[in-house]
């Protein structure tokens, strides 16, 4: 049976909630959104210099040629993990609760993506070429080369970004076409074009769903290829302690917990700023919640694992560089990384501050900010003590860098606010699906019947038989 | 017809050995013993290669441009120090120079990570970068084990005071911003070299001491030795079987008086620079 | 050659037990009298149980995923081998093999995804029937809480019809021709 104690909602309070969020924006909101734009507008200014005096501008050196961009871009590729993922694997294995939240999380998704593309772009010396690294045919007869890990990066982050886009949107469409039959003026032009003339009837409904599951379907090994790919740039190099063998899954786990941590944090905001306590329950919380917890042990296991398979190993070049992350210049990094991030997350053992959202509010960002603190110490400490003790030296990022991160935080901000007050954030029709059945269920009180509608639900989802 | 040369292509290319039949495998071998680290090797690099001179405030932010370093390593003498020679104007410091620079490896890490594949394998064993096609991802940089790829940070050739471009070689590029770049053996050398050798009638054969990189040119003690590895009479040659350091191995067995070893050779990218490790008697 | 008019009735129904009903009932109708052309259920949530009451739907989206799958992994896999056999013709790579397998294998993985999502959603949009402009007759309340019932009927037949649907509780009932 399922557990979760939401309320009998009536469907046109749902539309009715739901829509509000998308109306009439309060003065917070433009002050918040001007803050972003003004953030982007620095980092756009950063980026034009930086583009014009040469990348040494943003203080990498040699070393350190990958420096906060490359953690920038991992940092947000990761937190793109867990909104798509997580709602394939949840429609896949027809937990419920996954409905009233991921909407948001896959439009975090989509967001983190269109952040983390634009570092790759930044941080090349010749952004003017960088469309090399497509495989055009030229009369050059001169190809990309598909060895580089970078290659496979273009490849799986173009499948990841079309694909997230195409679940999302497809996801929302029964949506759009509410949002059609409520909007005027400009909005309803929007939806019209958007929701392609969706009326609900049965040949749709059953398309959809099956389309819907064949998605899922393929965006559970896509999400997981895209960051063992990502950990490939590392793993695939013979720098010490980048080249090890457990990293695509520790990335993997990495990308998942920083994700789980971000939806964290928008729940409770949307929660809170959108009043929608009706549909984003302690429950949900409480389920979100132990799945990060989850998560994050996976995460510590990989991570320690790691730490011993080096230490065992002697190697050493990886020894050295594991002492050094520990005891070297950038040892508050990674000791910051381990109490953030590896102590942190067993608050959530407790029922009291899963339950609490602002609690859990803080703790998301907590262990949000040991999973950014993470993605450089992958980066930086290795280059700053590499192979040959000549080079080695300690760079920290500079004042470009730093205005470009602070403005990737600004971007997606900007483009979440903006897709918050144009698309339902909350699912309309899945929210009265989940209501629908459970009336269904209520209304019958012998077991067998329970089973039948149970039986029905999964139906209902899988919508293949 | 096509498909039966692409095939043919196909064995030939997959060989174990692709480049055995080349009659050029361009080597290195530099003695420590004879380095004193005075550094002519790198201004003569700076001379050739057109490298851009950063100066003192982006040399210290690590922007320098030397193809060619003199690293420095400090070694404490062995055994008891004696008061003589601690007293003396020139004590024994246990000062150690390695000239380093790219070591032109046959299983160079920099190449299958180029996104672009504008560093490449040429037939006569150089580690090639095509300065028009790289897009500056640095990735090359971040795997060479040795560190010896410089990047463009800056627009430096923005910065030559005005008739000092009159200096620059004409026989290579000015590379711009935004591209990475290394040693190549002066292969600017090399290709008039066979060029010459060509209208002379012998193309596969260039006589030993023809080319000479700008280090070794300069170098005043004669630390430097390059030449051909396929050409047994060679000098360099002769000096890698005297020192017993072959191609195709981890590690050099050591024997007796061979002081030969490459650098990190244990990473298996095959280098092919020779050092000849300095040997000190600290008692006399 | 004239187009033969077509004759709509859209009756508006407050649960999905009731629109169950009329199905029933209009089944029987045309048992009787064979005059229905078509009937369509539009609903504001999906009701696999649709497929008992309209008959199922032949919908082989599957199939299309399938096939383009496996396109987009040979796709892919050409791709790379193409661009490396090309690419040793002008730039030797030292004795590495001429089509790098492992690599090809990422290549192909992403490919294979890439062309398999795309190809679900074009069957998607043939099977659906979408995009489409919205039926004069379409009644917002459909996509709030309500259910609605489409009958494609012979127009001298209509009045027949339109009793099931009143007899049946429909809340509001629109009639076209077009």
């Amino acid at each position: 049976m399922s557990d979760y104690s939401m309320k009998d909602i009536e469907w046109a309070k749902i539309n009715r909630d739901v829509l509000a969020s998308l109306e009439s924006p309060r003065k917070e909101f433009w002050i918040v959104l001007s803050v972003c734009i003004f953030l982007v507008l620095c980092g756009a200014a950063a980026e034009v210099y930086q583009y014009n005096e040469g990348l040494g501008t943003a203080l990498m050196n040699k070393p350190h040629f990958w420096q906060l961009y490359i953690s920038n871009f991992v940092f947000w590729i990761g937190m793109s993990h867990s909104g798509t993922l997580l709602s394939a694997i949840l429609l896949l294995t027809h937990a419920d609760w996954r409905k009233p939240i991921y909407r948001f999380a896959e439009a975090m998704t989509l967001f983190s993506i269109l952040t983390a593309a634009i570092f790759p772009v930044i941080h090349l010396g010749r952004v003017w070429d960088m469309y090399w690294v497509l495989p055009y045919p030229n009369e050059r007869g001169i190809w990309p080369n598909f060895r580089s890990p970078l290659l496979w990066d273009a490849a799986a982050i173009t499948t990841y970004a079309t694909s997230s886009i195409l679940f999302l949107y497809v996801g929302m469409i029964p949506d759009l076409a509410i949002c059609r039959d409520n909007a005027k003026g400009w909005r309803k032009k929007l939806y019209t074009a958007l929701s392609i003339g969706w009326m609900g009837r049965a040949s749709e409904w059953m398309a959809f769903r099956k389309t819907y599951v064949l998605l899922a379907c393929f965006l559970v090994p896509l999400a997981v290829s895209v960051h063992s790919i990502v950990a490939s740039d590392f793993a695939m190099s013979i720098m010490p302690d980048w080249h090890i063998t457990s990293f695509p899954p520790y990335f993997v786990a990495g990308a998942l917990y920083s994700g789980c941590a971000a939806i964290i944090t928008l729940f409770v905001l949307l929660r809170y700023v959108f009043k929608f306590e009706d549909y984003m329950t302690t429950e949900i919380m409480d389920k979100t919640a132990k799945l990060t917890f989850a998560i994050a042990m996976v995460w510590n296991y990989l991570n320690l694992s790691e730490y011993a398979s080096i230490w065992y190993s002697n190697d050493m070049f990886e020894k050295e560089v594991l002492l050094e992350k520990f005891f070297g210049p950038y040892h508050w990094v990674v000791w910051g990384m381990l109490l953030c991030a590896l102590v942190a997350p067993f608050a959530m053992a407790f029922e009291k501050v899963r339950h609490n959202m602002w609690a859990m509010f803080w703790l998301s960002l907590v262990l949000q900010l040991g999973m950014w603190l993470e993605r450089f110490q992958i980066v930086s400490p290795p280059l700053a003590s590499n192979h040959e003790p000549w080079t080695w030296a300690v760079v920290w990022p500079g004042l470009i860098q730093l205005t470009i991160t602070v403005a990737s935080f600004g971007w997606f901000t900007m483009l979440f606010l903006i897709f918050c007050k144009v698309f339902p954030s909350v699912s309309m029709y899945e929210v009265k699906e989940m209501v629908f059945h459970r009336r269904k269920a209520s209304s019958r009180t012998d077991m067998e019947d329970l089973d039948k509608v149970k039986d029905d639900m999964i139906k209902a989802e899988e919508g293949l038989s | 017809m096509a498909l039966k040369r692409m095939l043919e292509n196909w064995s030939d290319l997959r060989k174990r050995d692709y480049y055995e039949d080349e009659p050029y495998m361009w080597g290195m071998s530099i003695d420590l013993n004879k380095c004193t680290g005075c550094g002519s090797c790198v201004t003569a690099c700076y001379a050739e290669n057109n490298l851009p001179v950063v100066g003192k405030e982006r040399c210290g932010s690590g922007h320098a441009m030397h193809w060619m370093r003199i690293e420095r390593y400090w070694e404490e003498p062995e055994g008891e120090t004696d008061i003589d020679i601690e007293q003396s104007d020139y004590p024994e410091r246990g000062a150690h120079y390695t000239p380093m620079m790219c070591q032109q490896c046959n299983h160079a890490p920099c190449e299958p990570v180029c996104p672009v594949a504008a560093t490449y394998h040429t037939p006569d064993g150089l580690n090639a970068q095509v300065y028009n096609r790289c897009v500056g991802s640095r990735y090359c940089g971040n795997n060479c084990p040795y560190k010896v790829r410089y990047f463009n940070f800056f627009d430096f050739s923005k910065d030559i005071p005005a008739p000092l471009e009159m200096q620059l070689n004409p026989d290579l590029s000015v590379r711009s911003k935004g591209v990475m770049e290394k040693c190549t053996f002066c292969v600017q050398r090399i290709r008039s070299a066979k060029d010459k050798a060509e209208d002379a009638g012998h193309r596969d054969y260039i006589e030993d001491g023809a080319v000479k990189t700008a280090c070794q040119q300069t170098c005043p003690t004669e630390a430097i030795v390059f030449g051909n590895l396929k050409d047994d009479d060679s000098k360099v040659k002769t000096l890698w079987a005297e020192h017993e350091v072959e191609l195709n191995r981890h590690e050099q067995e050591k024997v007796e008086d061979a002081r030969g070893y490459r650098v990190l050779e244990e990473l298996n990218v095959e280098p092919s620079v020779m050092y000849l490790d300095r040997v000190r008697d600290t008692e006399a | 050659m004239r187009r033969r008019q077509k004759h709509f009735l859209f009756g508006v129904f407050d649960d999905f037990e009731k629109a169950r009903d009329v199905v029933s009932e209009l089944k029987v109708l045309d048992l009787k009298e064979k005059v229905i052309d078509n009937i369509e259920l539009y609903s504001p949530i999906e009701h696999p149980e649709v497929e008992e009451i309209l008959g199922t739907f032949h919908q082989p989206i599957q199939r299309f995923t399938f096939f383009g799958a496996i396109t987009g992994a040979v796709c892919a896999f050409l791709l790379v081998a193409a661009a490396a056999q090309s690419m040793f013709t002008v730039q030797p790579q030292g004795g590495k093999p001429v089509i790098p397998l492992p690599m090809d294998i990422v290549i192909t993985y992403e490919g294979t995804i890439m062309f398999g999502v795309y190809s679900t959603i074009v069957a998607f949009l043939i099977y659906s029937g979408l995009p489409r402009r919205l039926k004069k007759y379409y009644s917002q309340k459909v996509s709030e809480d309500q259910i609605g019932i489409e009958v494609q009927i012979d127009p001298t037949k209509s009045d027949k019809a339109r009793a099931v649907l009143e007899k049946c509780g429909a809340v509001e009932i629109r009639e076209v021709t077009q």
